[in-house]
């Protein structure tokens, strides 16, 4: 009897479990459902989960980058598009510059013995306890009028990979310290340069590391809002902040913003696919007994 | 091929000394072994001449040269590492390739290269595999031709057989010897175990404490140890030590302690004369003790345990208190717990200065 008690599955347990499937899964289902509806059946007060599923909505969204007319709207809004094409350039080239100064300066805290190394790796760590709301007022100054890159595509790069930069430093020098020191050596016996030790012996052996950092660098500057609203204008609107400017008090058209959601979340999940194939273990296995 | 010199080298770690100033001399194409116990200098010596650390005092020469402010790549070292350090991502070719290849070789000149080391090594089978699908004797194997390849001048070992079990290193040892005498190279190879340093060196350096103790051939070294450290590194089973004083008796100059009293031969006899000290001690070979008695040295000792090796057996004896092992052949039986005479050869026995150690 003891057994059956503490093995019986307990009703509320499921309860819970169901009611947190609901909670995180149930935007995700609506929004997608949503973005299959005509605005009619969105608005209708018998709305349902009964509709005729349409792809309208997405053929709005990237109407000026399909390879046919679209025959349902009578002029092409280019926003959407547009925003998809900023969003994915704006978050590739932060990400890839993050990268590659983050992996270079981790790499230089580790091995390198300075003045001041301890305080730099410190500090790195603490501007990421900086809110980015805090920056939001500074970066808009000396983006407008120091430098006039706001507006840019440029900027918010810039922006982007500042912000990622001290995530990224701290968490590839702990994957940098795990490569054994006599490989570095042996690269130095064998005649390489530091740049060389670096980028023939080291950054292959950190490839997962890079992959988490790329993975998370990308994920923040695909979904950052609050500087990307402030510092965009019309013709560099990354997605999210696009999204907020079509809720307007005349017209919202519920279909297209769900279904430029549903599109907005796509890159990020190929993205992490993709780089998540090189989160491998055991890099360095065969490199020095162990 | 270089003659290396080393002039008042030195080497501190903040304030650690940990290599006193010394000088050494290696001669073009020699095999050097630096020997000594954990953290006597022996590896840093190494790091220093590969360039992998600075000195702190002091210059090293090749042939003349001074190379202590050049980078690793400028002198022409090749190093064995003692944990491998091969490359994870590359496969084999490629790890022995990495020099070359940074060098900017011909690549028909790479791949025969390679494969001429990898010939020589039987590793030839292996080219295409990564280092994580090898044994240790094949790492070990390729971490070798990973510096043989590149044709250096000099070649640094850094106890390249420690990693590897008592058959392997064996089997590398003879093939290392045999190597040594086929690669006209200048040679430095580190280890703790004094057996390689002894089938392998042309030269053995004896340090301890980041001091040389002694440098010669393997049998200066085992004949005349300058002090007690040296005599009891090298050999094996190691010489045994015991306190006792020099006494006069009817002309003729001998060595009492507890459990022994030990007449020396006239050579011996006369610099222990010379010598002011009385309280010595005494060095005794386990192979200097003698199952047959020897009229008049004779030295009274129990079997304490006798450990079966084959043809010989090493008898772990007690003399008083101090132990003595004996070296034995094996063909007359002794059982554990019995007493009795064994003769000594008084021409191999040495004595130390209880003091300072130096040998007398």
């Amino acid at each position: 009897m003891a057994a059956r008690d503490t093995n019986a599955p307990n009703p509320a347990f499921y309860a819970l479990l169901v009611a947190l499937v609901v909670m995180s899964a149930g935007p995700i289902v609506l929004m997608l459902a949503t973005s299959f509806k005509l605005n009619v059946d969105i608005m209708s007060s018998t709305a349902g989960l009964f509709f005729m599923p349409t792809i309208q909505n997405y053929e709005t969204a990237l109407c000026d980058m399909l390879w046919y007319e679209v025959e349902h709207i009578r002029r092409c809004d280019p926003t959407f598009g547009r925003a998809l094409v900023n969003s994915l350039i704006v978050a590739t080239v932060s990400t890839a510059l993050t990268l590659i100064i983050g992996c270079m300066a981790a790499y230089a805290l580790v091995r390198f013995r300075f003045m001041g190394r301890d305080t730099v790796s410190m500090t790195t760590l603490m501007m990421r306890m900086v809110p980015p709301a805090v920056l939001l007022v500074p970066v808009f100054g000396i983006w407008t009028f120091q430098y006039g890159i706001d507006g840019t595509r440029m900027g918010l790069i810039l922006i982007y990979t500042a912000m990622n930069l001290p995530f990224v430093v701290w968490i590839l020098q702990s994957f940098i310290v795990q490569v054994p020191i006599q490989l570095e050596e042996a690269a130095r016996m064998d005649g390489a340069n530091p740049f060389q030790t670096f980028f023939l012996v080291v950054l292959p052996l950190i490839k997962p590391g890079l992959a988490a950092a790329a993975i998370f660098t990308f994920r923040v500057a695909w979904n950052e809002f609050l500087l990307g609203n402030a510092l965009a204008d019309r013709n560099s609107r990354t997605v999210p902040v696009t999204i907020v400017n079509s809720l307007t008090e005349y017209d919202i058209d519920w279909g297209v913003i769900m279904a430029t959601g549903m599109l907005l979340a796509v890159p990020p999940i190929i993205f992490t696919f993709v780089a998540s194939r090189q989160i491998i273990t055991g890099m360095t296995a065969g490199a020095v007994k162990g | 091929m270089p003659e290396i010199v080393f002039d008042n080298v030195e080497k501190s770690f903040g304030a650690v000394r940990v290599l006193e100033p010394f000088n050494l001399h290696l001669d073009d194409s020699e095999f050097t072994v630096l020997v000594g116990p954990s953290g006597c200098g022996k590896s840093t010596t190494l790091r220093i001449l590969a360039g992998l650390e600075t000195l702190s005092g002091g210059e090293i020469t090749f042939d003349g040269k001074p190379i202590s402010h050049l980078d690793p790549k400028a002198r022409d070292i090749a190093m064995v590492f003692q944990d491998y350090a091969l490359y994870p991502h590359m496969n084999i070719a490629r790890n022995m390739s990495f020099a070359l290849r940074l060098a900017k070789v011909s690549k028909s000149e790479i791949d025969d290269r390679v494969k001429r080391t990898a010939e020589l090594l039987n590793i030839a089978h292996l080219l295409d595999r990564k280092p994580a699908e090898l044994s240790g004797g094949q790492r070990q194997r390729v971490a070798m031709g990973r510096a043989m390849v590149r044709d250096a001048g000099t070649f640094l070992f850094d106890e390249p057989l420690s990693n590897l079990d008592a058959k392997l290193r064996a089997k590398m040892r003879t093939e290392l010897a045999e190597m040594r005498n086929t690669i006209d190279k200048n040679m430095v190879y580190v280890t703790h175990d004094q057996v390689e340093a002894m089938t392998l060196g042309d030269r053995i350096v004896v340090m301890a404490n980041g001091r040389i103790q002694q440098q010669g051939t393997p049998e200066e070294l085992f004949k005349s140890p300058v002090n007690r450290f040296v005599a009891g590194f090298i050999g094996s089973p190691t010489m045994n030590f015991l306190d006792g004083e020099l006494t006069e008796a009817d002309g003729a100059l001998r060595v009492r302690g507890d459990g022994f009293d030990l007449p020396l031969p006239e050579a011996l006899a006369t610099r222990g004369r010379a010598h002011a000290a009385r309280t010595v001690t005494l060095g005794l070979r386990p192979s200097s003790v003698t199952l047959d008695t020897v009229p008049g040295a004779e030295i009274e000792l129990r079997v304490v345990v006798s450990e079966y090796l084959g043809a010989q057996s090493v008898l772990v004896t007690r003399c008083g208190d101090e132990e003595v092992l004996v070296e034995a052949n094996s063909a007359t039986p002794i059982a554990p717990g019995t007493t009795r005479a064994f003769g000594v050869l008084t021409d191999e026995l040495m004595i130390f200065d209880r003091e300072s150690g130096l040998r007398i």
